[in-house]
């Protein structure tokens, strides 16, 4: 006896308004992907999963800020060479 | 007049027909376009999406906005994989920018096969982005969440 099937999963959607995702967000869709924590995992096993599960957002957040801040500068850069420098200045200041 | 999520029935057969290639190098173009209901769609249109649906429609696909067109976005394709006795494939996240769109839920379809249907996505609620991100992430591809998976 066959016993299967074929299955189509659930998608996450993640929305914003007025520009694009925040940093918060980022982290949140790379967590889903790097790592999950099982329900039925006995507890210690969860306790120490969930605080690296904390630790890399932690992580993940403060270098994905500092990626947004060096793309900023280098685009702000790139507009004050081009003789752009109040576009410039409103990029820096995002 | 609904949205249910749901493995198109005809894909089903098409699969065993070898009409889907999934593989990332060669394979089909699968698209994913989004759709509304109570009359948020185009033309104040609503969108009946489910197991019957075979091909993509633009009744009830949300009007144009930003990076988002009729049709909606291509998906890129993940190497089809096997997890114990699950196959199982999936594609990358998906995101259309600086859009205006209220959408109940998608459909997966092959632009490379007549536009037909594979899988009708259910949003559960409304989803929202005001001249902004509408991001569509894919489940863990694994044999208990992935997009598609043969059991």
């Amino acid at each position: 006896m066959f016993n299967g099937g074929i299955d189509v999963g659930a998608v996450n959607i993640m929305t914003s308004d007025d520009g694009g995702h925040s940093t918060e967000q980022i982290v949140e869709l790379a967590m889903d992907k790097i790592m999950r924590v099982s329900d039925t995992a006995p507890q210690p096993i969860r306790d120490q999963a969930e605080a690296f599960q904390n630790h890399l957002r932690h992580v993940l957040y403060h270098y994905m800020e500092l990626a947004r801040r060096e793309e900023r500068a280098t685009i702000a850069s790139r507009m004050h060479k081009a003789g752009n420098s109040e576009m410039a200045d409103l990029v820096r200041r995002i | 007049m609904a949205i249910t999520q749901a493995m198109c029935t005809t894909f089903k057969r098409q699969l065993l027909e070898g009409t889907h290639n999934f593989k990332n190098s060669g394979g089909s173009t699968f698209k994913l376009a989004l759709y509304a209901v109570g009359g948020g769609g185009k033309s104040s249109t609503t969108a009946t999406l489910g197991a019957s649906t075979t091909a993509f429609t633009t009744t009830g696909e949300v009007a144009n906005s930003g990076s988002y067109s009729s049709g909606g976005g291509t998906l890129t394709r993940v190497d089809p994989s096997v997890s114990g006795t699950t196959a199982l494939t999936d594609f990358a996240d998906i995101s259309f920018t600086t859009a205006t769109i209220t959408a109940r839920g998608a459909l997966i379809y092959n632009s490379s096969a007549t536009n037909a249907g594979v899988a009708v996505l259910n949003f559960s609620t409304d989803k929202t982005s005001t001249a902004g991100t509408f991001t569509i992430q894919f489940p863990t591809a694994d044999a208990s969440n992935a997009i598609i998976r043969i059991a």
